[in-house]
């Protein structure tokens, strides 16, 4: 049994060889795996004012996103981002069905790359069928041996730009050719190689039909109105072969020859005339597979094609329905929401803190004093300096600050600070207010509200 | 052109199913779950939070992080599978009715 075959995850002899097959969605899917494979390996190249325009600093605690800089505490930002991403998919989903498992997900875009790389070293699906069926030769290991050396070579590649996002690459990329990489750099590129490998090289659309929770659930988000891929039962049927010089119509056939091409192209192994079932990932193969053969029977295309269940029922279809409209607002809303919050997004947080231990002291000289923990969190790349007020009650001052604070880039600093007043002015509770000012840029200015408690009258 | 021997697409047995849908969903979780905890916590605080002589990087304790959290759902989730899949059958008594 050769190597291949032992570590396949498909049951030995009965090994999917999806067919290849030239078409329109075939070039619109070459298209799609180009450009986004082409994005995933050229986006940590990119410089942005002199540092990776995108790069998770995980060791850093950072995270670079072209001009901006996002700390920790900015994870929220995150998660919003995350939820917008998942109604996107519900919305996607509900409008052209599964769009996104066909032509955009990484698990087929890679195991497309990983197809072309095997029809480049072992051929057709006809001749790969065979040549795993020959006995051993030179020429068989060298097929299959150059097949594992692409494989290998493009999954390292894969694994070491994937920690490129999150440890500079070009210094990984220095450190790679003088074979002097981090342990943990070193672990992470093998894990996420070998995952690409295994994925894209033998699981493919096993992973869909069986690992993908997306794939048993998307069926919640269709109706009768959404984009699949559908087979014209009326006009196929009776199904049957027959001569090209057949009229349909008078041997009481149906425009299906049956030919099994859709069948033989499918790279999740289901017949589409069967209906739609979960395993369709919606690449579209069979669509082109059957246009082909209805271009040489010449019938016109689109037995099997992209419709609409009411569609197929002669009925219209509705695009703008009761859920594009829910999930269509809560879109705009979220993305809206996160927009405006990143705009206003200041460089600088001012946190007051009231001690919560004593109401307040009693100083000589009349004084009343209030202790506070004052937090200035720099959200900026480079150090700042500061300078600290306070204001609200006539002669108000504070104590043991000095007059330029510091606070590194991605810092904070912590710092008590005694607030003190003349007691005629500070009866009761007054509101007062926290003031910094960046020394480097007068316009970066931000308040805190508190309260200063003195004695009652 | 009909390929009688493609047909035979077989499914993957069901514990071979089971045990990649635990490993990946847990994978997904766990993923999930490091994202948080350490926007939350920092791995280097938290070192010296345990043990004052324990020095672990931040990259040793995020992947020690990540590999406790994945170990962690695929015990949940593969417990949660292991007894769903071998709960008893009906009884007879509920059959007979």
């Amino acid at each position: 049994m050769s190597k291949s075959q032992s570590a396949s995850m498909y049951e030995s002899a009965k090994k999917i060889y999806p067919r290849e097959i030239g078409g329109r969605f075939d070039k619109l899917s070459k298209l799609a795996t180009i450009s986004l494979l082409g994005l995933f390996y050229a986006v940590p190249w990119v410089l942005w004012d002199g540092r990776q325009a995108v790069l998770f600093d995980l060791p850093e605690r950072k995270f670079y996103l072209l001009g901006l800089t996002l700390w920790p505490q900015d994870f929220p930002y995150l998660a919003v981002l995350l939820i917008i991403a998942a109604l996107s998919l519900f919305f996607f989903t509900a409008l052209a069905g599964r769009l996104w498992c066909g032509f955009a997900c990484p698990q087929t875009v890679w195991t497309e790359a990983f197809i072309w790389m095997e029809q480049f070293t072992e051929g057709t699906r006809s001749q790969r069928m065979k040549l795993d069926k020959a006995p051993w030769s030179f020429t068989k290991f060298r097929k299959k041996a150059s097949k594992q050396f692409l494989w290998i070579t493009f999954s390292m590649w894969t694994g070491f730009t994937f920690v490129a996002y999150f440890t500079p690459i070009r210094e990984l990329g220095a450190g790679i050719l003088a074979l002097n990489v981090g342990g943990w750099t070193l672990f992470w590129g093998l894990f996420y190689g070998f995952a690409t490998y295994g994925n894209a090289g033998y699981m493919r659309e096993q992973v869909c039909k069986y690992m993908c929770p997306y794939a048993r659930f998307q069926s919640a988000m269709f109706d009768k109105d959404t984009l699949i891929i559908s087979y014209d039962e009326k006009r196929g049927e009776p199904r049957g072969s027959r001569s090209r010089s057949v009229d349909p119509k008078e041997s009481g056939l149906g425009d299906c020859i049956d030919c099994q091409l859709c069948v033989q192209v499918c790279p999740t192994g289901i017949d589409i005339r069967e209906g739609l079932q979960y395993e369709c990932i919606a690449c579209a193969a069979c669509i082109d597979a059957c246009d082909s053969i209805m271009d040489k029977m010449k019938y016109p295309r689109g037995l099997v094609r992209y419709t609409t269940e009411h569609n197929l029922h002669n009925d219209k279809t509705r695009v703008l329905r009761p859920r594009m409209f829910i999930y269509g607002t809560l879109l705009v809303i979220l993305s809206g929401a996160l927009v405006t919050s990143m705009a206003m997004r200041k460089p600088v947080i001012l946190d007051v803190i009231r001690d919560r231990n004593t109401l307040y002291r009693e100083l000589p000289n009349d004084l009343i004093e209030n202790i506070y923990t004052i937090k200035i969190i720099n959200q900026s790349d480079g150090a700042r300096r500061f300078a600290l007020s306070v204001s609200g009650i006539d002669g108000i001052t504070l104590d043991g600050v000095q007059d330029e604070l510091l606070v590194d880039g991605g810092g904070v600093l912590s710092l008590p600070v005694r607030a003190r007043a003349h007691r005629d002015n500070a009866y009761g509770v007054s509101e007062i207010e926290f003031n910094i000012e960046a020394f480097d840029d007068a316009s970066l200015v931000m308040s805190e509200d508190s309260r200063f408690l003195g004695p009652t009258l | 052109m009909i390929d009688e021997e493609y047909r035979g697409a077989k499914q993957w047995s069901r514990d071979k199913q089971a045990v990649f849908t635990v490993i990946w969903i847990s994978f997904l979780s766990a993923a999930i779950a490091t994202m948080v905890f350490f926007a939350l916590f920092d791995p280097v605080e938290l070192s010296g939070y345990f043990d004052e002589e324990l020095d672990i990087s931040r990259d040793a304790g995020y992947a020690i992080g990540f590999f406790f959290f994945w170990v962690l759902c695929a015990f949940c989730s593969g417990v949660t599978a292991f007894l769903v899949r071998t709960a008893p059958k009906r009884d007879a008594k509920h059959r007979r009715q």
